[in-house]
């Protein structure tokens, strides 16, 4: 069947798509390929200006890739290091929590009454501006006033309270909507708490579980929204099968539902590590020296050796690199065909 | 059928506490600081100050152009991502040759840090020795001060951001391709309708729904740009590419003004609500027309 596929087109039309979509691809890839080559050159090279081939109009060194291993400058492994260990442990704990409140909001009605969500606003808020009026601590004061609160509206939640109910759709919408926020008042705003925290003997900033809890927390609505279509997609009937027969809830979860999302859940994985990989703006407020992550140390290269072409080429390919592998196992998960829902 | 047990507060709440933790108590804190004269360096002691600081922030003239830099480029670049994005689908969609492969690494650029990126780009539009000059050179115009002129500079961002998140576009409008009914399509050929009047009447409408969605993530996304923004121009010349989020760095973590960032910061929320409403409100009863 033709329909919708080139072959419906002319040639003249047909080599138009084509030269179109290789056009992207070339400006797409080139200037991958352009930092790749960069990286081995040396200073007297890239102020002859722009070469494009190794062997042919330059003559390729390895010493950036050298300088980069021996660690000559920057810590790039160190950063490296704190990179993939948060980026792995944010993604796997952001995947796991994500997984099960999608699971929870496709498979079980939720009812939670306006009234108890407002109760916990307007506790939290004015609890906290109140007590600190009272000569309370910031941090203690903001503790206070958000356990209240929650406590508050979970027991308003589960009595009967006039007015509209929040059902399912909203309280996905109210995960998803934390991606509306600009970061920037986040990241500013975490900054100063976990200093408040670090006020309080407990110290946030520049800690591996301060920055860990923080990309988990701005992970979750990515993990919510992917994985609530990936669950939308799954037919319940086999679930229903197991409750049928006694089989408990955890175990249908583990034992069932998890392998049948699999590539679903190693897609979200994947998505979640690249978020967490290369952002940047939290890293810059909430680290310094021991936990920087590599994006920090990638944008600071511009000031430190911006004439150092191949510091700059083999700085911005280590950041890039683990992610061109992400690229490509997603395309694997593609064409196996299994995954369903919004990213096919 | 939807179940009703009270283990799903077991499978929701892990989730739910670590969002109420560490995004709620930023939002209430800033909420409340911006509010308050309220500096940390020199420190001085906060104090209730009621909407002074959204007053001064309006008032100020700095705060408008960036307003201006940065819905410039972010609406300039949503719109070029729309159009290729949509182009590059339906081609894909088409089975044009290699279309597999492409589809994978068509994709690479929206999954590369931003830092990274703009770090390569700053390469790539270097004013003598980068490859972009080369070819405007080759056609008479060498040397053109990509990143310090005001114009040029705004160009290469909204290139950059063009380049970097085009391929959003494409992955969520080839699902959205793949998910279209065929007898529609079955049915124009039977009538002999052109590619083009197939597109209009069928693809296009039909694609609407998620075309509006597609464009707002990204519009909303844009209106954050910083990291790109930070390593290709600082912000300059001058201040003639500062985005808002740079504008609220550089008060925040060079000044250290709490009370004036965390208005700024709402100011930009608002900004975002604004305009995600207009949206809404002007694209809605398209929408319903073609459900």
């Amino acid at each position: 069947m033709n329909i919708g596929s080139v072959k419906q087109f002319g040639p003249t039309a047909r080599g138009l798509v084509l030269g179109g979509v290789m056009g992207w691809a070339f400006l797409t890839l080139f200037p991958f390929y352009w930092t790749f080559v960069t990286s081995f050159k040396n200073l007297r090279i890239i102020v002859k200006g722009p070469t494009y081939f190794p062997f042919i109009d330059f003559q390729p060194s390895a010493h950036g890739w050298v300088e980069l291993f021996t660690g000559v400058r920057g810590e790039m492994f160190k950063n490296l290091a704190n990179s993939t260990m948060v980026g792995v442990s944010a993604a796997l704990v952001a995947t796991l929590f994500g997984t099960m409140a999608a699971y929870a909001l496709t498979r079980y009605r939720f009812r939670v009454p306006l009234a108890a969500g407002l109760a916990f606003a307007i506790i939290a808020i004015g609890g906290y501006v109140g007590l600190t009026e009272l000569g309370m601590k910031r941090f203690e004061a903001i503790s206070l006033a958000f356990a209240v609160g929650l406590a508050v509206s979970v027991v308003l939640g589960n009595i009967k309270l006039p007015g509209p109910l929040l059902g399912n759709e909203d309280i996905v919408f109210w995960f998803i909507s934390q991606r509306m926020f600009p970061p920037i008042v986040s990241a500013f705003a975490l900054f100063l708490l976990y200093s408040e925290f670090g006020k309080a003997g407990f110290k946030m900033t520049d800690t591996y579980l301060g920055l860990t809890l923080c990309y988990i927390a701005f992970s979750l609505p990515i993990v919510v929204w992917l994985m609530r279509d990936f669950f939308e997609a799954l037919p319940p009937e086999i679930e229903e099968a197991a409750i049928v027969d006694d089989v408990p809830v955890w175990r249908i979860f583990v034992q069932i539902v998890l392998p049948m999302v699999m590539p679903g859940l190693a897609a979200t994985f994947m998505i979640t590590l690249a978020f967490v990989w290369n952002e940047y703006l939290f890293a810059l407020f909430l680290t310094n020296t021991t936990w920087q992550t590599l994006p920090i140390l990638v944008a600071s290269q511009i000031s430190q050796r911006g004439d150092e072409w191949w510091a700059l080429s083999t700085a911005a390919l280590t950041a890039i690199v683990p992610m061109m592998l992400v690229v490509w196992l997603l395309g694997k998960l593609m064409r196996s065909g299994l995954m369903l829902g919004s990213i096919k | 059928m939807l179940r009703d047990e009270r283990v799903k507060h077991a499978f929701i709440w892990p989730a739910l506490l670590v969002v109420l933790l560490v995004t709620m108590f930023p939002l209430v804190y800033s909420l409340v600081a911006s509010f308050m004269k309220y500096r940390l360096i020199p420190p001085t002691p906060p104090r209730f100050v009621g909407l002074e600081n959204y007053a001064s922030l309006l008032g100020l003239e700095r705060f408008w152009t960036v307003i201006g830099t940065t819905s410039l480029i972010s609406f300039i670049a949503v719109a070029v991502q729309y159009v290729i994005g949509f182009a590059l689908a339906l081609a894909l969609h088409a089975k044009v040759f290699g279309h597999r492969q492409l589809r994978v690494w068509l994709l690479a650029p929206m999954l590369m840090a931003p830092v990274a990126v703009a770090l390569m780009m700053r390469m790539i539009f270097h004013p003598a020795l980068g490859p972009v000059n080369h070819i405007f050179s080759s056609i008479g115009y060498p040397n053109l001060p990509f990143l310090t002129d005001a114009s040029y500079a705004k160009g290469v961002l909204i290139a950059v951001e063009v380049w970097m998140w085009t391929p959003f576009v494409t992955l969520l409008l080839l699902a959205g391709l793949q998910s279209l009914p065929q007898d529609v399509y079955e049915a124009a050929e039977l009538e002999n309708a052109t590619p083009w009047r197939r597109f209009w009447d069928i693809t296009f409408p039909m694609l609407l729904p998620i075309s509006v969605a597609v464009v707002l993530i990204r519009l909303i996304e844009s209106l954050k740009i910083i990291d790109t923004v930070i390593v290709l121009t600082g912000g300059g010349p001058g201040v003639a590419t500062e985005t808002l989020t740079l504008f609220a760095y550089q008060e925040g973590f060079r000044k250290f003004n709490l009370g004036y960032t965390s208005a700024l910061s709402f100011l930009f929320l608002i900004v975002v609500i604004i305009f995600g409403l207009i949206y809404l409100a002007v694209l809605k009863p398209r929408i319903e027309k073609y459900r």
